[in-house]
Formats: structure tokens, sequence, C-alpha cells
């Protein structure tokens, strides 16, 4: 019995990695540029995609590959904030109102970059078994591949709490989050500081997509599902907050790793019902800042 | 509200108007290659009206062509297997029957190239069935290739039979078509179905000496039909089923299914899945170490990107199929070696040979019926002896029941055949080597 | 009050709504067969996205659920189509579509922006789903087979759903209940101040479009032939309308209609030209409008509209001014 507590938790905690993982870039995303980029899913993908070229083709191992894959991807989500969702911006009359364009404009994005993975990569099915080893944890095995993620995961989140409390730009960009006008008052640059952030939510979507080419086969047609679990992980864990979503992965993990225990058939149901939930009772979510609920 | 200029922008919209360029190129060279441009063989003067021929306005109706519709999966989630068994063999054929000179119409007494008229189905039911509507209704299409996919062949089944023009479907798999067969008098099914797998299955289990059993499924049709084969032929053979689970779609983490397949240390793990899940169980029972004697999964498995992906550690991995190009049948290296000369990539062990027989019998019924005529072209698929790399065969209540192999298992980078009735290419290895270090 | 402002303030909608669905009626009859087939996926389309425009329209809320409800149509379509006649579910369809929109309306009651649209995904999904593990756990099976109708009796039956959208949807706009769905969409609470009973409008609205989308699914089932969760579910159903209505514009009752034309012939076009770019187009379609036509198409046709009238208006007064000086020369 305290075997397969200790199985469900610890299954739970590296599914709950994985998960946290895909969702970080988008919290990041979110929760300072205010854009729920439901593309963020093809980026993931996109970086999966490179990955497994720049192994097959150049031989370079999947964790450094990451080297060039992550700010490839930061370069692509800065030149799209800077230019599309800057646009936005300055023409939506309110928050609301930009966080509706900015979603159906990003849904765009999906559409135009999984076409864009199609034709450079066409729709096969393609992978490779990377970082297959076992580790033991308590007695029990796991992979080398996922608990290098949920390390991952847990490292980004930590250095990103760090990095937004105590450097220059991490206060900026909050600033520039939170009090716009004050920000631009005191002179932050705000266009280029989300343009950052986006940038960055992006390069750790570059990050996701590199470690989960190691875990599953790579299709250009899956990102959708990758989205919508960073979705229902940042509702989860609280829309805008980072270390939210490091805690609303690790919940989820928990609950499916319960699920599956119990009755893995209703795990899916399970994922959307928690997703629904949050949503009716707690919309903020558990780290989420508080919104108008009326 | 005055409109300032917006400056980054017109630059993106040219960087995105160049992607559109860029794929619209990238897309234009791959598609050139499936537009398999027919030699023009130099039809004969229209034919004059033969003995026999119904109608004297014959004479002006000689087509140039024999024109194939083909609503398929060129985008969203059917295209990977539509892209992988599928679209590859159909055009493979037409080049090879053109550059044999076209399939020879009595009626017309000369022989006519093939052309391939493919058409994106979005991978939406809605737009497979208008497509196929369409295409029914257009006079200048002849027959039908049937897009991938059980859900989408059975979605057309009703409007080519409404239709009276016969379609085989090589990716698609059902109870319904073994039990129910009358209920589509003009769909065909090349592909080998799940009961003669499961018999296999259970045969080779008998003959390898397996006692016990762990099986998962996924929460689709297919799972579901063969695990509801295999439990009582399972219990019919002696074989006990120590654990079983289904998991749905879409899973991210099998690990804690596979531990509890683990734990009931079975002899086979039989997994009756998706390629998705397929790669998926895979790597996780790598990851915690689960190495039964016998591990089998299903669609696949007889991928070449799977035997890829895990190199080495595929080598003894069962799965269902089953087909390559070491099988005694006509042609079989022949088909394999185009397919990678004009692809680059090789043919799966499963379905991709009958996409390929598909071409090959619809050849044969239209020249035994010598004429194009849908009707009397079903008619000579109901009668006729085909030849093909699948073997010789004729049609049973509309499906093959000839397929080389029903079971396989990667040898050596080869899928052998290793199900006990048909004729093996390879004794099958027992039990399975370890997972290789690393 | 009603009916004297529609007869004031729009006679051209007056002629050509039922001029309209007059020549939808006879248009089978008279366009190639081919068309007649893609005049289905029109109709469909045109209904999904005048239903969601319905409610979304005004309201500024965003819905992502109509997979959902159309789905549940389709499915009542495919357990029932046996036994009943299909003008019954046709009924029954939009019945459980709508009792299924009352109970998600009445949850959503306190959500708004992106927590309500988030919350119609998340609603979409759940019943995907759990549709799919009931089928699969409890029946057994999953895929069902539904015998088809004919072409012909599945266009009617969706020019006569698409109809009443028109139609319901036109008096809605002209009436108080529509006037306070604007009033909400602009400012919530001054309508509540105002004495809107919010809940009320908006779950009754909600439902009632909802009610076409099932209706719509239960005839769209014997079109598929053969169903499964993914496929009755999918969620491109959510998408796709809203994409064509934004494009067409939502200020204005053809706007929509506009916009699914446009997207439709698009992808017909694309499909058979262009299958490799078809998502990428619709894709920088959507980017385009978003940022550059907020209004939609409409608001490009209005633009243009004004811009003629002001050209015509400078027109007529260069003739009257260069009457006026010859007939001074003349004196």
């Amino acid at each position: 019995m305290m075997e397969s507590v200790i199985d469900v938790v610890l299954s739970g905690l590296i599914l709950g990695g994985l998960y946290a993982l895909i969702a970080v870039g988008l919290s990041l995303q979110y929760g300072v540029g205010r854009v729920l980029n439901v593309s963020h899913g093809e980026f993931i993908m996109l970086a999966a995609l490179a990955t497994f070229s720049l192994y097959t083709v150049a031989g370079i191992h999947p964790l450094l590959a990451v080297a060039v894959v992550a700010p490839l991807l930061f370069v692509i989500g800065f030149a799209l904030d800077r230019t599309i969702f800057n646009d936005l911006r300055r023409t939506s009359i309110d928050q609301d109102h930009f966080e509706g364009r900015s979603l159906l404009v990003s849904f765009g994005l999906l559409f135009v970059i999984q076409n864009v993975m199609l034709s450079f990569w066409g729709a096969g099915l393609r992978g490779y078994s990377i970082l297959n080893t076992p580790v033991t944890i308590l007695g029990h095995r796991y992979g080398l591949n996922r608990v290098i993620a949920l390390v991952v995961a847990v490292t980004a989140s930590v250095a990103f709490y760090l990095f937004i409390r105590h450097t220059r730009l991490g206060k900026a960009i909050r600033a520039a989050a939170e009090r716009p006008d004050m920000a631009e008052a005191l002179g932050v640059n705000r266009r280029r500081v989300l343009a950052i952030c986006f940038g960055l939510g992006a390069g750790l979507a570059g990050l996701a997509g590199a470690l989960y080419s190691m875990m599953f086969d790579i299709q250009a047609s899956r990102g959708i599902e990758l989205t919508v679990i960073a979705i229902v992980v940042v509702v989860v864990g609280g829309l805008g907050s980072i270390t939210g979503s490091l805690i609303g992965g690790f919940l989820l993990g928990l609950v499916i790793a319960l699920v599956n225990f119990i009755e893995p058939s209703l795990s899916l149901v399970a994922f959307y019902l928690i997703f629904v939930l949050v949503l009716l009772i707690r919309p903020s979510g558990i780290l989420g800042r508080q919104i108008h609920a009326d | 509200m005055t409109r300032t200029k917006l400056r980054p922008t017109p630059i993106l919209a040219m960087v995105l108007v160049l992607a559109l360029l860029l794929t619209a190129c990238v897309e234009a060279d791959s598609a050139d290659t499936t537009e398999a441009a027919p030699d023009t063989t130099e039809a004969e003067s229209p034919a004059t009206t033969q003995a026999g021929a119904p109608d004297t306005t014959e004479a002006m109706d000689v087509p140039t062509e024999i024109v194939i519709g083909n609503p398929i999966a060129l985008s969203g989630p059917n295209n990977a297997g539509a892209s992988l068994s599928q679209i590859p063999s159909y055009d493979l054929w037409v080049e090879d029957v053109n550059a044999a000179g076209g399939i020879y119409v009595e009626e017309y007494a000369t022989s006519l190239p093939v052309r391939i008229e493919r058409v994106d189905d979005t991978s939406d039911v809605g737009t497979a069935v208008q497509l196929t509507q369409q295409m029914l209704a257009d006079e200048n299409i002849d027959f039908i290739f049937p897009p991938w996919g059980t859900a989408f062949n059975f979605a057309i089944a009703q409007d080519i039979t409404d239709a009276q023009t016969p379609v085989m479907g090589c990716t698609v798999g059902s109870r319904e078509l073994v039990e129910n067969p009358g209920q589509y008098p003009y769909f065909y099914a090349l592909l080998n179905q799940y009961v003669d797998q499961g018999a296999a299955l259970v045969e080779l289990l008998q003959d390898l000496g397996v006692t016990t059993v762990a099986i998962i499924h996924h929460d689709d049709l297919f799972g579901i039909d063969f695990n509801d084969y295999m439990v009582p032929a399972l219990e019919d053979a002696g074989i006990e089923i120590v654990f079983q689970e289904t998991y749905p779609l879409g899973t991210e983490d099998l690990s804690q299914t596979l531990r509890g397949a683990q734990d009931a240390d079975p002899d086979a793990f039989l997994a009756f899945s998706y390629p998705d899940e397929t790669f998926l169980m895979t790597g996780q029972a790598i990851e915690i170490g689960f190495n039964p004697d016998l591990f089998m999964a299903s669609v696949g498995v007889a991928f070449p990107p799977y035997r890829d992906a895990f190199g080495p550690a595929a080598e003894g991995i069962v799965g269902t199929g089953a087909w390559n190009p070491n099988v005694d049948t006509p042609d079989a290296q022949g088909f394999f070696d185009r397919h990678v000369e004009m692809h680059g990539v090789e043919p799966d062990r499963w379905a991709s040979a009958a996409c390929y027989a598909t071409g090959q019998v619809l050849q044969q019924a239209i020249e035994a019926a010598g004429t194009l005529d849908p009707v009397a072209v079903k008619e000579a698929m109901d009668t006729t002896e085909f030849t093909t790399i699948l073997g010789a065969f004729q049609f049973e209540n509309q499906l093959n029941p000839v397929y080389p192999g029903q079971i396989g298992q990667w040898q050596n980078g080869e899928f052998e055949i290793v199900s006990p009735t048909d004729a093996r290419t390879a004794e099958p290895i027992y039990p399975k080597p370890a997972w290789p270090e690393g | 009050m009603l009916i004297s402002t529609i007869l004031r303030e729009e006679k051209p909608a007056l002629v050509a709504i039922p001029v309209s669905i007059v020549a939808l009626a006879f248009a089978p009859s008279v366009v190639p067969e081919s068309i007649g087939i893609s005049l289905i996926t029109v109709l469909m389309f045109a209904i999904l996205a005048l239903s969601w425009t319905m409610f979304s329209g005004p309201t500024g809320f965003v819905s992502l659920a109509t997979a959902g409800l159309f789905g549940v149509g389709v499915y009542v379509s495919a357990i029932l189509r046996d036994f009943l006649p299909i003008e019954v579910l046709i009924l029954i369809g939009g019945a459980v579509a709508s009792l299924l929109a009352l109970a998600i309306g009445m949850l959503t009651l306190r959500l708004k922006g992106v927590y309500f649209i988030l919350f119609t995904f998340g609603v979409a999904s759940l019943i995907r789903s759990s549709v799919a593990w009931w089928e699969t756990n409890v029946n057994g099976t999953v895929g069902r087979h539904v015998s088809g109708a004919s072409n012909e009796v599945i266009y009617l039956l969706l020019l006569i759903i698409f109809a009443v959208a028109l139609v319901g949807g036109f008096l809605l706009r002209h009436s108080s209940p529509g006037l306070a769905l604007q009033a909400i969409g602009e400012n919530q609470e001054a309508a509540e101040h105002i004495g809107v009973n919010i809940t009320k409008l908006k779950v009754l609205t909600f439902a009632a479009s909802s009610a076409l989308m099932g209706m719509t699914g239960a005839v769209m089932a014997t079109r598929f032939r053969y169903v499964d969760p993914s496929i009755a579910f999918n969620p491109l159903f959510s998408f796709l309308p809203v994409v064509m209505a934004i494009l067409g514009g939502l200020s204005r009752l053809y706007g929509p209609l506009i916009g699914v034309t446009i997207l439709v012939v698009l992808q017909e076009f694309l499909i058979r030209e262009y299958p490799y770019v078809y998502l990428l187009i619709f894709g920088l379609t959507l980017v385009a409008v978003v940022l550059w036509l907020p209004g939609g198409l409409v608001e490009l046709t209005q633009r243009l509209y004004i811009r003629l009238k002001i050209q015509w208006i400078k027109m007529r007064m260069r003739i009257t001014r260069f009457r006026r000086i010859r007939q001074a020369d003349r004196r």
C-alpha cells in the first residue's frame, strides 16, 4: 500500500514536472504580456522538430540543441510581440478587449506555424529514444528524460522567480506588467520589455520542445494538445503567476497520477473536469491575482 | 481615432507573406511529384465502334486517361497515417502502371494512362463525404481511391454503394466488415482484419508456450474490437489474462499502467494501440525496465520510423502487420525498391502493400471487365483472381482472405513474419532480448 | 414599437432576407451538382456562425462551446436515428443542446473575458471526453453508423434552420432584448443598473442560439454517416464559425454570412489548388482581419460605401456649381 502511495506521488510529481515545463512559457506570456498565446503548443512542436532534425542530421544531442533552438524561438517570439501584439496593445480599448483580440491573433498564428511545420517537415511520424534509461527513486524506476524535465521545470521557475524579484530587468518587467503608466514615467521601455518577455516565453517553449522530443513521437499536428495542457495548468495554478504554474502542474500531475492508479480510462475526463471546476470555483487559480469575479 | 503609421507591422506582413511564398514553393516542388505526369502513350485514333459496343456515339467519347479521385487527408491529424502508408503507395502504382503503358481497356481497344486527382479532406469527415459525392457526380472521374482510416472509409461507404462505384479500402479495419459483409456491397477491404491477426496472435502465443498475458488497449474502435476478440480466444487457448487495463487516447503517461503490468509478471505483454501510444509505451517500458518475454503493440510497430527511433531496442518487438520485401509474392522486392527510389523512404510493413495492391486489383479488374463502367468492374472484382504483391487471391465477401503475414517481429532491422500459420520469413525470437543499455 | 422600427430602418433587410432564402431554396436545382453539394457545407457554417453571433456578437462573450453543442445534436441523431423520423430528431437535438446550454449558462454567470472563453472551451472538451469514455466503457463501442439522408432532404432541413436563424437573429437585433444584449456588451454593470435582468437574458439567448446548433448537428449526422466523439465534437466546429463571423463583421447580420461564404469558397479553392498552404492562408487572414479590420468586411464595405457617397456628393456639388457659373455667364 505504501509502495503504491509512493509510486503515485512520484509519478504525479514527474508528470507534473512535464506539465509545468510545457506551461511555464505560456504563463510568462500571459502573466506579463497578457497574451493568451494559443499557438504556444506550436512553438513547442517547432522546437521539437528542429531538435529532431539537428539530431538526425547533425548528430547534436537534444540537450545541447537547446542552446540553438531556445534562442531561435526567443527571437521569433520577440519579433512577433514587438510588431503584432504591440500593435494590438496600442489599438485596444481596454485589457479585456486586448486579451480577446490577442487570443484570436495567436489563433491565426497557430495555423500559420502549423502549416510552416507541415511544409518543412511533413506530417509523418518521427521520434527517437534518448535518455530513456531508468532512474531509481525510492525503489521505483522512472525515465531519466522525464526526471530531467522535472528538474528543468523547477529550475526554470525558480530561476525566473529570482530573476523577477532581484534583477533590474526583472523589476522593469514587473513594472511594465503591473503599472504601465508609472513604468513609462520612470524610463522603462515598456514595449521592449514586453517583447523580451514574450520572447522569453517562446524560448521556454523551445526548451520544453527539445526535452519533449526525447519522450514522445513528434508530429506537426500535435501542438494543440500541448497548448491545452499549458492552458489548463496555467489556469489551475493561477493566470499570471509563474510559480503558480509550477504548483498547478504538480497538482494536476498528482491528480492524474491518482486517477491513473484507480481508473486510467478516466484520466482525460478528470483533466478537463479539474479545469472546468477551477474556473467555476476559483477562477484566479491557486496563486493567481484576484480578478473581478462578478 | 487617427491611424498613425504602423511601421513594424507592414514589415511583419511582408515576412509572413514571404513565409507563404516559401511554403508554396516548397509544396509546388513536392506537389509536382505527386501529380504523376502520365507517360502519354500515343492513344490510338479514337476507336471506331467495335462489334458489340452498345452505342454508336461511343466513337466520340473515347477518354484519353483514367482519372481516379482521391479525397484524403493532406492536413490535420490523419495526414500522418495517410502520408506514411497510403499516398506514397498510390502514387508509386500510378507511376508504375503508366511506365508500363497504362491500363488496357478492351472497349476502346487501347491502353489508357492513369491520373489521380487528389483533394484534401482536411481530416474532416464532412469534407470527405462532400468531396466523395462531388467526385462521384463528376463525369470526368472514373473511380475513387478512399481516404485514410476506418471512420472515413465507413463514412463514404453508403455514397459509393449508391453510386455503384467500387472502392477498396487499405487502411480500414473493423468487426463490422467481418460480421456484416453484405451491408456495403461496393466496399472492399484489402487490409487484413483484426480477427485474422487475433487468431494468429493466439496461435503464436500457444506456439511459444506463453501461459500468462497482460493486455492494455485504448478507448477507440480498433482497440476495443481487438480486445473483444482476444479475451475469449485466449480463454479458449488456456492462456491466463493476469492484467487488463484501458487508457484514453492522448494520454501522456502510461508508466503507471505499465508498472501494473510489470507487477503482474506476465509472459507476454499485448497492447492494442495507435502509433502515438505505441511509441510512448515502448519508451516508457524501457524507462521502467519492463521487459516481458514477449512485447507486442499494434499500429505503429510496423512503421520504419518506429524501428529507426528505437534502434537496437526494437529488436524482438512484435507487432501487427505484416509484409516485408522478402515475402514470396510477385514483385515484393521490386515494390520495396521502387518505393525507396521514388519517395526516399521505405514502405511500412503492413498497410503500404495493401494500398499498392489497390491499384493492381483495380487494373486487373478493369482489364477483366474490358470497360471502365463501374458496375462491370465491380462484377469483375467479385469474380477475378488477382495477382498482387500481397499474393494471389479472390475477394471473399469483399474481404481479402490472403495476407502474407499477420504478426511480425523486428529482427535485425527487418519486420519478419512470425505467425505460425503463415509462411514465416524467420523464426520468432523468444524470449525478447533485454533492453539495450544507454 | 418593434415592427415600426424595423419598417423604418431596415427596408433593405426586409427585402434581402426573404429573397435570399428563396434564392437558396431554388439554388440546388439551378447550379451544377458539385456546387449544390458544397452548399450544404456553406449552410451548415452559416447557421453555426449566425447562431454564435446571436449571443457572442452583441455581448462580446466569445463562446468556444459550439462544438460541444453541435456534437450533442449529432449524437442524438446517431443514437436515435433508427427509431424516430428526422424531424423529431432535429427537435430533440435542439432541445438537448439548449438544456445543456442552460446549464452552462447558469454556471458561467460570474465569468467574463478570457475566463469565459476558456470555460466554454473546457466544457466542450469535457463533453467530448465524457462521451468517449461513456461509449467505450459503458456501451462497449465507439463509432456509430448513421443511416444517411438524401442531399435534398439535408439541404431542405438546413435551409429551414437557416431561415429560422436568420429571421430570429434579425428580430432579436431589433427587439428590446437585443438592445439589452448590446447594453450588456458595452457595460454589464450599467446595464444591470438600468434594470436589465442580465442572468435571464444571457442564459436564454445562449440557450436559444445553442438550440440552433444542436438542430444543425442532428441533421449533419446524416451527412457524416459515421460518427465518433472526435468527429462529432471536432474543435474546428468551435473555431471556424468564430473566424468566419469575425472576418465578416459582427455589427451587421449579413457580416457572418459574408465571412462564411468567403472562407468556405476559399477553402474549396485551396484544398484543390494549394492543399498544402490552406492552413497558412486561414491563419494569415485571421491575423490580418483582427489587426487591420476589426469590424470585419462589413466595416470595409461600410467605409467604402461612405467614401463612394462622399465622392458622389462632391461630384454633384461640382456639377451644381458648374451650372451656376454657366448660368451667371449667360446673363
